[in-house]
């Protein structure tokens, strides 16, 4: 490769993305194996289950269409999978104002690669002009994508050898606990937080992991309540 | 299971999937929002996430539901240390090592 043209591609990465994003990427590796092991075992062949990683990139999703496919019903499988996703909603709606400035490619584009770790710290880059802000995104989100190719693919090969017993499936509960601290800059976003916490608690039985949609939309009825409520 | 279903599935949920992260960007972005939609969507954030950390936590499907002493524990320190320096490395190491000690030390 042309220094240039090296050098033209290192300029575009986003060094604040890359030191921000990389904590995301260690929990990653236990799930990679984890789906990876689980396209060995699903009666999907290996070719269409790797294929999950490149066109759903949605890890949890992914993990129920690799169980599920062949033993429920076609509509069962995809249904599910929605539903998994049904939170991506929220986030959709959530990032659009960061969107109106952006070009229409890049309005395109993000959606593809918005998933949880993603949409955790872009939220909070709402004080970026809209150059810095696609940036920033870009990087994510090509680190996020291409790391989950690889992982997906080492998973399928040596999907057995991590062990599962040092917990590590536990890691983005508390990065995501400490951005939402971050998150919490008043009242209303305290009260949403908190009622999201003790309604998906309640609410933890619902199939399909539900509550977390019901949950998350009683925090957000909260958190508005509560700054309608403010004094101005 | 045939190679077409397979396809059929895959490619459905890859649909459906871009269209659930895709669909309020792009009806949204290009239009000016009422205060109340703002005010909504300034919620999401904390609301999503505080949701996504129980489930993951308290993840009902797992044999060991519920939430232990050692993962309350390393979700405070997490919270604390977040908080306090801003990084989500350091958030990870601080959070992780409270877990292992706290889990080592209950047995």
């Amino acid at each position: 490769m042309p220094s240039s043209t090296r050098s033209s591609l290192l300029t575009r990465i986003d060094r604040d993305a890359v030191r921000e994003g990389l904590p995301l990427l260690v929990p990653a590796v236990p799930f990679g194996f984890i789906l990876g092991l689980e396209i060995n075992n699903s009666l999907l062949p290996t070719e269409a289950g790797f294929s999950t990683s490149a066109v759903i990139f949605a890890g949890a999703a992914q993990l129920a269409v690799v169980t599920l496919a062949g033993t429920v019903s076609m509509v069962t499988v995809v249904v599910t999978a929605m539903v998994i996703n049904a939170r991506h909603i929220m986030y959709s709606a959530a990032v659009a104002p960061l969107m109106t400035k952006q070009p229409l490619w890049f309005r395109l584009l993000a959606p593809f690669v918005l998933i949880d770790q993603i949409f955790a710290l872009a939220v909070t880059k709402r004080h970026y002009d809209a150059k810095k802000f696609r940036r920033y995104y870009l990087t994510l989100g090509a680190m996020f994508f291409l790391t989950w190719q690889c992982l997906t693919i080492l998973g399928i090969v040596f999907g057995d050898v991590l062990p599962t017993s040092l917990g590590l499936g536990l890691a983005p509960a508390l990065m995501f606990a400490g951005i939402v601290v971050t998150m919490i800059t008043g009242r209303p976003a305290a009260i949403a937080a908190v009622t999201a916490v003790v309604v998906t608690l309640i609410t933890l039985d619902l199939p399909n992991r539900t509550g977390l949609l019901v949950g998350a939309l009683a925090g957000v009825l909260a958190g508005y309540l509560a700054e309608g409520r403010q004094p101005q | 299971m045939s190679g077409i279903e397979a396809i059929v599935i895959v490619a459905l949920v890859a649909v459906g999937t871009y269209l659930s992260r895709g669909a309020m960007i792009l009806l949204l972005a290009d239009r000016e929002l009422p205060d109340n939609t703002l005010r909504a969507l300034r919620q999401v954030g904390p609301a999503v996430l505080a949701a996504l950390v129980v489930t993951f936590v308290a993840d009902p499907s797992q044999a060991n539901r519920g939430v232990s002493l050692a993962e309350g524990a390393a979700l405070v320190v997490s919270c604390g240390v977040h908080w306090r320096w801003k990084s989500l490395l350091v958030t990870l190491i601080a959070g992780m090592s409270a877990f292992w000690l706290v889990r080592g030390l209950s047995g």
